[in-house]
């Protein structure tokens, strides 16, 4: 069983973060990075997978300037087998991201690809749904649950939809990705650190890959939501009524 | 071009998962708050934690079960624990003795319990002070006598942390009497001999002593009535335990200084906390005020230093730079580390006003934590001594 993983570089989500002056992007200067907490999940989930059925490779991919190398130590170090860095200079948006990992799903045919749902620095949430199409794979997003086959022909995913979970059977290969309950990740032990260090880890740029990068998306301009006001108390129905009609004017 | 401050990648993992291993407790912070500090139980689940996540074997060598990140790991995990507002004392004594037990025991003695202790299956504590020997080591009076295999043991400890919960104790006696040294012309600290003892050895009674400041654990007055120590737990050589010992005080206050620096980031995040959200005159928070910003941003200038300072020091020992170099930067870290850990207690109630002295935030009680720092594992007058002495090579003073 080969099982690929996406991890993403992202902004420490425990910091607080805050917006350039030039407003396009945010400041670096002090901040950690770690990964993206779903693909920390989808890294706990092929490592499960493995380890249940005993055998199998699992295979962290991330994408982005050389500092990603870390993010790909970090699943090393908490039980996958090797790394690959597609070494870019800047993230790309979700559509570049599809094509390079299908790309690199191509190159490593693994028998199920699980990503996280979104990361938490853009929030796109469309990598992993563009993937599957480009590769014609099965897709089953928002995954609570996996459950593979013991063939590995299927797996049958229960997912988090609006109002409650759904039980789909999908063919393999496919592309899955995690949301917040499949499972709470393990922390990389010492031991566990150590190995990482001799783990492999192969660089391809988009070149080797095959891939020409067309961004398809512009940043315009970032800026921090405004902040939120204080609210207050009111004392009857009416009163609250008038208020979202007059002040608020939503009803 | 070796001067280097940056992290590497293991260490940043490393520190990453100290916190990760805390921070699963969170959810039942005041859970253990209580467990800890009012009813004084050992908080087991932490322990175990860290063991399994390998920390009781970052300064162990992999032979004794161990992944040999020196030291300097240890401290990364202790400071990352204090920053989240979870001291633990036994952790920096397992971690002294076991080091002491790496660098002088015997194989037999090293195969027998380092890899135990890195795995998180036997705790230590420490004893070497007793009621009229406290900083003068060399005046202890508790002896240990060889007879058919085994040493005899007769006397008593004092300040004894955590003997209530650790496996073993690290245990200093004289096997020569101080009167009898000083009657040789001897030096003084010939004689003394450390041993691993089984605290629940025969003979062993622990009287609790209601002392206050160490984070929830107990300390006590150990008496040794005839108790029995088989030869081979011997650490080092018969009445040559002086060096062992001065080497082995190294790492607790080098642990100790890493945990001030936690302490002090704790503090800072509670007050700065505070003064984002506390408002007073106006719609303006507390923390827009430079009476409040300035000493918070003291604070954090003195904790960078004493983080350099520490990291410096457990380098230092990893490294076996030569005994004066290891024992300057380590004395000094711990010198400073007590006072950024007051004054960081001290400007965070400060921020914090008549709050500070709830129980809610629980800094009154820190002020006893950190305050003990000061006069423990070492007083500040004893460095400022061995500053004096041994870095500046005035004459000895006492």
């Amino acid at each position: 069983m080969k099982i690929l993983v996406t991890v993403k570089r992202v902004p420490d989500p425990d910091m607080k973060v805050r917006v350039n002056a030039e407003g396009t992007g945010i400041v670096e200067d002090n901040m950690k990075f770690v990964i993206n907490p779903f693909d920390e999940i989808a890294v706990e989930e092929g490592l499960r997978i493995k380890e249940k059925k005993g055998e199998g490779e699992v295979v962290i991919v991330a994408i982005g300037p050389s500092v990603v190398q870390e993010q790909i130590r970090a699943a090393l170090a908490m039980g996958a087998d090797r790394g690959i860095h597609v070494d870019v200079d800047s993230y790309p948006d979700p559509l570049n991201t599809a094509k390079l990992l299908k790309a690199v799903a191509e190159k490593e045919a693994p028998n199920i690809v699980i990503m996280g749902k979104q990361a938490v620095d853009d929030d796109y949430g469309q990598a992993g749904q563009m993937l599957a199409a480009m590769l014609g794979w099965a897709q089953a997003t928002f995954a609570y649950k996996v459950e593979i086959a013991d063939d590995n022909s299927k797996a049958t995913v229960t997912r988090e939809v609006d109002g409650g979970l759904e039980t789909i059977e999908i063919d393999l290969p496919a592309v899955v990705t995690a949301d917040l309950r499949l499972n709470e990740p393990r922390y990389a032990s010492l031991p566990g650190i150590m190995k990482a260090k001799t783990k492999p880890m192969d660089v391809f740029k988009p070149a080797d890959l095959g891939v020409e990068l067309s961004p398809v998306l512009e940043l315009v301009r970032m800026e921090e939501p405004p902040p939120r006001k204080g609210g207050i108390i009111v004392e009857t129905v009416d009163e609250l009524l008038d208020k979202l009609r007059n002040e608020a004017k939503v009803i | 071009m070796a001067l280097d401050f940056e992290l590497s990648e293991e260490q940043k993992l490393l520190k990453k998962t100290a916190r990760d291993v805390i921070k699963q407790f969170e959810p039942k912070r005041d859970e253990l708050r209580e467990k800890v500090m009012k009813r004084k139980e050992f908080p087991q689940e932490v322990w175990d934690a860290l063991a399994q996540a390998g920390f009781f074997g970052s300064f162990l060598p992999p032979e004794y079960g161990g992944t040999g990140m020196g030291l300097l790991a240890m401290a990364f995990a202790v400071e990352e624990m204090s920053a989240l507002g979870f001291g633990n004392a036994l952790i920096i004594l397992t971690t002294m003795d076991a080091l002491c037990i790496l660098k002088n025991g015997t194989e037999e003695l090293k195969k027998r319990f380092l890899p135990k202790i890195a795995d998180g299956t036997y705790k230590f504590c420490f004893a070497v002070t007793e009621a009229d020997a406290g900083t003068n080591t060399c005046r202890i009076k508790t002896r240990a006598e060889k007879k058919n295999g085994y040493y005899v043991i007769n006397g008593s400890k004092t300040f004894i942390t955590g003997a209530d919960v650790a496996d073993y104790m690290l245990l200093v006696t004289r096997t020569i009497s101080y009167k009898e040294v000083v009657e040789k012309g001897l030096p003084k600290a010939y004689g003394l001999s450390l041993f691993i003892v089984d605290t629940k050895s025969k003979g062993i009674t622990l009287h609790a002593l209601p002392t206050r400041g160490i984070e929830g654990m107990n300390q006590f007055t150990v008496f040794f009535d005839n108790v029995e120590v088989p030869a081979e737990n011997l650490v080092g050589d018969e009445n040559a335990g002086s060096m062992a010992l001065f080497k082995a005080l190294n790492p607790e206050r080098i642990l100790a200084a890493a945990s001030a620096v936690g302490l002090s980031e704790y503090c800072l995040n509670i007050a700065v906390n505070y003064a984002q959200e506390r408002k007073v005159f106006r719609d303006t928070p507390i923390g827009q005020y430079q009476a409040i910003q300035h000493p918070l941003a003291e604070v954090k200038i003195h904790q960078e230093a004493v983080r350099l300072l520490t990291y410096k020091a457990a380098w230092a020992y990893d490294k076996e730079l030569p005994p004066v170099e290891v024992g300057a930067y380590t004395n000094m870290a711990k010198y400073l580390g007590a006072e950024l850990a007051i004054m960081a207690v001290d400007k965070a109630i400060e921020t914090l006003g008549g709050n500070g002295f709830s129980e809610d935030y629980g800094l009154a009680h820190l002020w006893e934590v950190v305050r003990l720092l000061r006069t423990a594992p070492i007083s500040k007058e004893m460095i400022l001594n061995y500053i004096s002495e041994h870095v500046l090579g005035l004459p000895r003073s006492y």
